[in-house]
């Protein structure tokens, strides 16, 4: 196991290497030059020669030690992302939003997933009585509805209307108090989705041969739902799972926007908004690492809970 | 736990009954008593931790703060925050219309020698600066305890000098450039330095002078009359070197200045918060006004030392539902009215719907000085000879269908470049131009369009700077109005660098636009069409006309008064007739407030209004409650 981690490993540096080349590229030869817009409204073309300097926008792209691409890779290494644009360390507007995001997608990731796990699995098991058909018509109707209106209603009517949560964020609520109403959005809108793919993960396993069996044998309902189809069931689940929590790091745009959250959801898509390209290319470069390092993870797991599968 | 486990066990036993399953339910009832936790925790939205006689504002700001250095800032919600921290020499008069300067750490208004080229300022005695770690020395250890010193004329020449410097990159050099004497050299110097901290500041600059610690005297290349304008912008407010050498390129998040307040708390990009600066040397509300002002309740406070205020707070709320449910929750003190709410907010003839009335909701409307257009790039083979087409796509667009439209009928049509509220509006400006709508005059123009371009016209490009719904609305109103006409248009939305890019690369055809006057004085709107400043300059529509030129130089060096407005109107109308844009609206701001929000009257030049600004604290409490 340990020579299969380390050449997983090894795999990640050119992956890292592609990721930042790809955002270099991207905002260098396709993005153009931001001088003149950090120069602002009316400025001389030498002080947008300045602000070329000052950004090292001057130096060569790639053929040279010096080049912006070569201190591209340098930096990203070192985690040493330079100053955004309003001349802030990107690494403190990290560590700043990364809190609050992380405050509101772990609830929303760990209730969406306990809840629809759960669901799926007794739904599975009434499969075909109405309990079951309406199970699958919440989670249609669910995935119908925008984002977006579960947000809007949930403001309005949870919030403004009936009074019981914060509009938003405000510092002298705690944070439960003004990250509740939004996790409890989040679970509401990522329920139909999640609980639909588990329902048909959970069926496909119930309909399995050593399902009947485990009933022939004699086993309690309990063992056979837990002992036996879950554990079963646990490949698509952890691919679905551990793949998703790379992404918890990025934190939810909308419900921040909406909320007033700090996080770095807000961080990434105001950046993008602004051409940022300190804060973009300190956030993918982040991504692509954590989406490598879970990658690893769910692979381990396959062996931890499928003998079949051997790390090799 | 125990809890969890008595209803599970419950629950349990019903599901056991009915299918034969108990324990899948345990992990439901977990989250389910979790969701419950986060419920009644979050049930305390209205835990302010406000004393009930504590005076707060509560402001809302549509977008994040890039920072609060005022050398080095050009947004208009920087500029906000930090001109209630940073004074400059002059600002404008609170109540007085039309817009009047008066002293604020100058001690009057300037003495100008005959030949208009030396200004001599005294600077108030006994204004100090903020108390902060950056004045005095700071033991090892202990926590700063440093005393903000006087301010002194030394301090304008830094921050003057500080804006020259080119290591510092500032966005304010424009309005210095080529203006005072000796500072073009000293930013010539500048670039020789390695970085910004290499800089010598105590290099003498010759226009720059300080006899004494309280007088500065500033001297001009040449006549410039809107020096004292200038010297109203907070980005001339005086900065401590003391300061900047302390924080080096953390300044912008530690403001130390000489104003009412001072900065207690920045969560950057969510809240900001400012408490009374105890230094502050005092100032009186206003004691006159305009007519009217009395019975409006804008002289209530006549003489009352300033500011009222215990803390002003702004909440960045970019989303409009949230700001305007916290507005009628009673949290923000004014808004302006969403797009979406305006059929609730405002009734017919103009007035307030009788549920905001009962809200105890006032509505403040103002004009403000700004201009939009759709502008035709004149470097661009087929606009810049073709004068009739100008004319034709500016007859084409219905501008009242597009207010209508788009801004809920507030806005007013563009009849020329120069907004209603500056003193050089022409009145008569109505009856010139293209701006009457008229689909067959348009159609006229196209046929002599034609003939000068030498056949069919190709299809014509507009570009625009966003993505988002509003911008590809606005494009398919400018391409229908112009498809009506026999033009053909295609449209293209891109992010507003992208845009800057083009635009100032000269690589539109036609492009929207607009902008808003920082003075009272129209001239940054006729900069945008004098010749020498061409894009990357002001000037991007690279519009050029000796004859406007001539008169752009003349006014120029002129001080206020009705010659100048002569000249300002005539300009305009050279403008109007060559048809460089097809000027579309000047905006009108709707603002509503509460009851108890007072001494609210807007202004349209100055931003650090706070300290004027009181709360009926009784009123407010009885709203929330």
């Amino acid at each position: 196991m340990t020579a299969y981690i380390t050449r997983r490993l090894l795999y990640t540096i050119p992956i890292v290497f592609g990721v930042l080349l790809l955002t270099f590229v991207l905002f260098t030869l396709v993005g153009g030059d931001i001088s003149i817009e950090i120069a602002g409204k009316g400025a001389t073309r030498e002080t947008i020669e300045e602000i070329r300097e000052d950004y090292g926008l001057n130096k060569p792209l790639f053929l040279s030690w010096d080049s912006q691409f070569v201190n591209h890779f340098k930096n990203a290494l070192t985690f040493n992302f330079g100053r955004a644009r309003d001349r802030e360390p990107v690494i403190d507007k990290i560590k700043r939003g990364l809190g609050p995001s992380l405050a509101l997608t772990v609830p929303i990731f760990f209730g969406v997933v306990i809840i629809s796990v759960s669901l799926a699995l007794v739904a599975a098991f009434v499969r075909g009585t109405v309990w079951d058909i309406l199970a699958v018509v919440i989670c249609v109707a669910g995935m119908s509805i925008p984002y977006l209106s579960f947000i809007l209603f949930g403001q309005y009517f949870l919030a403004y209307r009936w009074g019981l949560f914060p509009v938003f964020f405000s510092p002298e609520l705690r944070m439960a108090q003004y990250v509740a109403l939004p996790v409890l959005i989040g679970i509401a809108a990522g329920l139909g989705r999640n609980l639909r793919f588990f329902r048909t993960v959970m069926l496909d396993e119930i309909r399995n041969d050593y399902v009947r069996t485990a009933f022939a044998k004699g086993l309690t309902v309990r063992r056979v739902l837990f002992k036996h189809v879950l554990k079963n069931a646990m490949i698509p689940i952890i691919t679905r799972v551990v793949l998703a929590i790379p992404f918890l790091f990025l934190g939810s745009l909308l419900l921040e926007r909406f909320f007033g959250i700090p996080g770095l959801g807000y961080l990434m898509a105001e950046a993008i908004g602004s051409r940022d390209y300190f804060v973009i290319s300190a956030m993918t470069y982040i991504s692509a690492i954590l989406f490598v390092v879970f990658n690893l993870i769910t692979d381990i797991c396959y062996s931890l809970v499928d003998p079949r599968i051997s790390l090799e | 736990m125990k809890f969890v486990r008595i209803i599970s066990a419950a629950a349990t036993y019903k599901l056991q009954r009915r299918y034969g399953i108990g324990m899948s339910v345990r992990p439901i009832l977990l989250v389910t008593i979790i969701c419950a936790g986060l419920i009644i925790a979050g049930c305390d939205g209205s835990g302010q931790l406000e004393e009930p006689n504590e005076m707060v504002l509560h402001h809302v700001l549509s977008a994040k703060i890039k920072g609060l250095d005022p050398g080095n800032m050009r947004d208009v919600y920087s500029v906000i925050v930090a001109s209630q921290m940073f004074e400059p020499l002059y600002q404008y008069h609170f109540l007085k219309r039309p817009y009047q300067l008066v002293p604020l750490l100058a001690e009057d208004m300037p003495q100008i020698s005959d030949d208009l080229l030396t200004y001599t300022i005294k600077i108030k005695k006994g204004v100090y600066f903020q108390d902060d770690p950056c004045f005095g020395s700071r033991p090892a250890g202990s926590p700063p305890n440093g005393k903000g010193r006087e301010l002194k004329a030394e301090d304008f020449v830094f921050s003057l000098k500080k804006i020259a410097n080119i290591k510092y990159l500032s966005q304010n050099w424009s309005i210095f450039d080529n203006k005072i004497a000796g500072l073009d050299e000293f930013r010539e110097y500048t670039k020789t330095c390695k970085s910004e901290a290499d800089v010598d500041y105590s290099r003498q600059v010759q226009g720059l002078t300080t006899p004494d610690d309280y007088t500065l005297i500033i001297k001009l290349k040449k006549a410039w009359p809107q020096l004292c304008m200038a010297l109203a912008d907070t980005a001339t407010a005086p900065v401590a070197k003391e300061a900047v050498d302390y924080y080096g390129r953390d300044i912008i998040s530690h403001p130390v200045g000489t104003g009412p307040f001072r900065l207690n708390v920045w969560r950057r990009g969510s809240y900001i918060e400012l408490v009374r600066n105890l230094a502050f040397r005092g100032e009186l509300y206003p004691s006159r006004g305009e007519p009217g002002d009395a019975e409006a309740g804008y002289l209530d406070d006549a003489g009352k030392p300033i500011p009222f205020a215990d803390r002003v707070i702004w909440t960045v709320i970019e989303e409009r539902q949230p700001a305007w449910l916290l507005f009628l929750q009673g949290k923000v003190d004014a808004t302006v009215i969403p797009k979406d709410n305006f059929d609730e907010v405002m009734g017919g003839a103009g007035e307030l719907t009788s549920a905001m009335k009962q809200r105890s909701i006032h509505l403040k409307t103002f004009k403000d000085p700004s201009t939009y257009w759709l502008g035709f790039n004149m470097a661009e083979p087929v606009f810049g000879k073709n004068k009739p087409l100008r004319r034709a796509i500016s007859c084409a667009i219905d501008r009242e269908k597009f207010i209508e439209l788009f801004f809920n009928n507030r806005h007013l049509v563009a009849h020329g470049l120069i907004p209603p509220v500056m003193p050089s509006y022409n009145p008569e400006i109505k009856e010139k131009g293209y701006a009457q709508y008229g689909p067959e005059k348009a159609q006229e123009l196209l046929k002599e369009a034609e003939k000068i371009h030498g056949g069919k016209l190709p299809t014509l490009k507009i570009t625009l700077p966003g993505t988002n719904t509003w911008y590809r609305q606005y494009g398919q109103f400018l391409k229908r109005n112009l498809n009506a006409v026999g033009l053909e248009v295609e449209t293209e939305y891109m992010d507003r660098p992208t845009y800057l890019e083009k635009v100032n690369t000269k690589s539109v055809q036609m492009f929207t636009s607009g902008s808003s006057a920082s003075t009272p004085d129209a001239q940054d709107f006729l900069a945008m069409f004098y010749s020498r400043y061409h894009a990357p300059g002001p000037n991007k529509f690279n519009y050029s006309n000796p004859e406007f030129d001539k008169l752009y130089e003349k006014a120029q060096v002129m001080l206020d008064g009705p010659e100048k407005r002569r000249l300002y109107r005539k300009m305009e109308l050279i403008v109007l007739e060559d048809c460089p844009a097809a000027f579309l609206n000047h905006r009108v701001a709707y603002v509503l407030h509460h009851d108890w929000y007072k001494n609210y009257k807007p202004h349209a030049f100055a931003y650090g209004l706070s300290k004027y600004r009181r709360i009926d604290t009784a009123k407010r409490a009885a709203y929330k409650n």
